[in-house]
């Protein structure tokens, strides 16, 4: 700042030279300021991680990736361990009784119950 | 001039803010990260007035200025710090210097924000920046001198928080930035699969934030054997170890809720291998007289009164992070994120890094954690090397005492960025002076 500025004692918006925007002229005075921030998501596309190094760790790739055990598999309508699965309509099930409501199921039941662990088959 | 080397530490968590004046052992507030307007007023109480005994919470609307652990809504985050600057520690920002913690691999766009709050509205002296797992292993680092941790200069520090969990290894008190792993999963997304849980089998409790944190935090615990506990959960009556109760506020008498029998609720603790309580003529015969005068009334749930029981969700709930899996979360467990987290450093290393497993923050304070989280990683870790796993004093404030610690040393001063040096160089190169 010039000398004569800084004698003079005047208040002066702060002018910061990396700035593109600087804060007064973001925020002017006397206005309200509405909703102004982003979802985490947006700011993460903001960023454009996908243009980056892959090898060099960033928020994205540090995520643990999925477990190397295989998974438990549970029974889609009684929730007990479920050793068989349908090869008819994919459903996992626990025991003959619940086959037997399997196999009395209508379609769109089906799908329904697939869904709830993402393994529907959807058409587009 | 004493008021001008003040240096104030911000562990600036998602859902807690610890905030005092570095070199002290204890920070002077201890306050939610968020703003909260109950439902009978129209103001929304910040931070420390949440706290009061009196605010009645009940379904109160909650803003939090963070998502998924990172710091999105500057302006209302400026709000809560100017309140608790002002009014809680009571220091003029310009005066003094800002030690502020971040999340691991904050993002750039964030970090300049941050910095344009810290330097261009509270107008700080100095900052510093720096990440939670180094703060805590050079905390447990001074606390033990001749352990592992200091006398190898690294550790794997285990962060489970509000938003995620992190196991980073720290060496020479820098963490090691490729060795970082993260899991998606937190204290805030327990306490939402709990009220899920207890909304979709007893009351609707999906808008209770505060209740069922509370609730979390008093009756959750980590099992040890997940089997035998559910087959102890599915009994009925007496014999069913892990149900209690707990009473709901009813917003004229208390307006905080409760657990209904205290000594009910810590039964699991002196339960034996094979799950059976010890044996004592007194309680038997107390036991006896309790189930003559009320013979059903153990299993029926009285509408009138507001209160619900839990059993399985007690253990069922920390157990997700353990197996994420069963949340419909694509990654895997705790375990096997610290074993890939230790495995993507040199192989020099990793025998000392087991040896020095640290955990912090505040999800770790379940009953039970360090020994499950060790009969977890027994199995995954070539026998060669030893497992200890040690546990904070208090992990919720173990990152703050890391940060009092820094921020009293003698060098903290050169290691900062001043305000000058900011007008000048802007935040993205002055940031490059903390290495991350």
């Amino acid at each position: 700042m010039e000398q004569e500025v800084i004698e003079a004692e005047m208040i002066l918006p702060t002018h910061l030279r990396f700035k593109k925007i600087q804060m007064h002229e973001k925020y002017p005075k006397g206005q309200a300021r509405g909703r102004h921030w982003k979802h985490l998501k947006q700011i993460i596309q903001a960023e454009n991680y996908q243009n980056y190094p892959p090898d060099e760790p960033n928020y994205v790739n540090i995520e643990t990736p999925p477990s190397m055990h295989p998974r438990k598999h549970i029974c889609d309508i009684t929730g007990f361990e479920a050793p068989y699965s349908d090869p008819r309509t994919h459903l996992r099930y626990a025991n003959t009784e619940v086959f037997k409501l399997i196999r009395s199921l209508p379609n769109e039941y089906v799908q329904r119950y697939l869904a709830l662990r993402n393994a529907a088959v959807v058409l587009k | 001039m004493a008021s001008s080397n003040v240096v104030v530490v911000l562990d600036n968590g998602g859902g807690l803010i610890k905030a005092g004046i570095g070199g002290e052992r204890d920070p002077t507030a201890v306050v939610p990260n968020c703003t909260a307007r109950p439902l009978s007023s129209k103001k929304f109480l910040l931070a420390d007035q949440l706290l009061s005994p009196s605010e009645d919470l009940t379904s109160a609307v909650l803003r939090r200025p963070f998502d998924r652990g990172y710091l999105i809504n500057h302006d209302l985050q400026s709000t809560i710090w100017s309140h608790i600057f002002s009014s809680l520690l009571k220091i003029t920002p310009s005066s003094s210097s800002l030690l502020l913690t971040e999340p691991l691999f904050n993002l750039p766009s964030i970090q300049r924000s941050t910095d344009e709050i810290i330097f261009e509205e509270f107008n700080f002296r100095s900052l510093f920046v720096s990440d939670s797992p180094s703060l805590v292993h050079l905390y447990e680092a001074s606390r033990r001198p001749y352990d592992v941790v200091s006398k190898a200069q690294c550790s794997l520090v285990v962060d489970l928080g509000f938003s995620f969990a992190h196991a980073a290894p720290v060496f020479q008190n820098f963490t090691v930035n490729y060795g970082v792993k993260r899991m998606d999963l937190g204290g805030k997304a327990l306490t939402n699969y709990l009220k899920e849980l207890v909304s979709y089998r007893s009351i609707n409790v999906m808008d209770e934030t505060f209740l069922m944190d509370d609730v979390k935090e008093t009756l959750c615990f980590v099992s040890s054997d997940v089997a035998r506990d559910l087959r102890i959960a599915r009994r009925r009556g007496n014999d069913n170890y892990f149900r209690c109760t707990y009473v709901l506020p009813d917003g004229i008498t208390h307006t905080k809720g409760f657990v209904k029998d205290p000594v009910e609720a810590q039964r699991y603790l002196t339960l034996s291998e094979d799950g059976e309580l010890p044996h004592s003529e007194g309680t038997e015969e107390a036991d006896q007289t309790e189930a003559k005068s009320k013979p059903s009334e153990r299993n029926k749930v009285d509408l009138t009164k507001n209160e619900f029981s839990l059993s399985n969700e007690r253990f069922l709930v920390p157990e997700m992070i353990f197996r994420p899996a069963d949340l419909g979360m694509n990654q895997a467990g705790l375990a096997e994120c610290i074993v890939r987290a230790v495995n993507s450093c040199h192989p020099h290393l990793h025998p000392v890094l087991y040896e020095s497993i640290i955990l912090t923050g505040g999800s770790t304070l379940f009953p039970g954690f360090a020994k499950r989280l060790e009969n977890q990683l027994r199995p995954l870790v070539p026998d060669v090397y030893q497992v200890k796993i040690t546990t904070q004093e208090d992990p919720i404030l173990g990152v703050w005492r890391g940060g009092s610690l820094l921020a009293s040393s003698p060098d903290f001063d050169a290691m900062c960025i001043t305000k000058t040096e900011y007008e000048e160089l802007g935040s993205f190169r002055c940031r490059r002076r903390f290495f991350h």
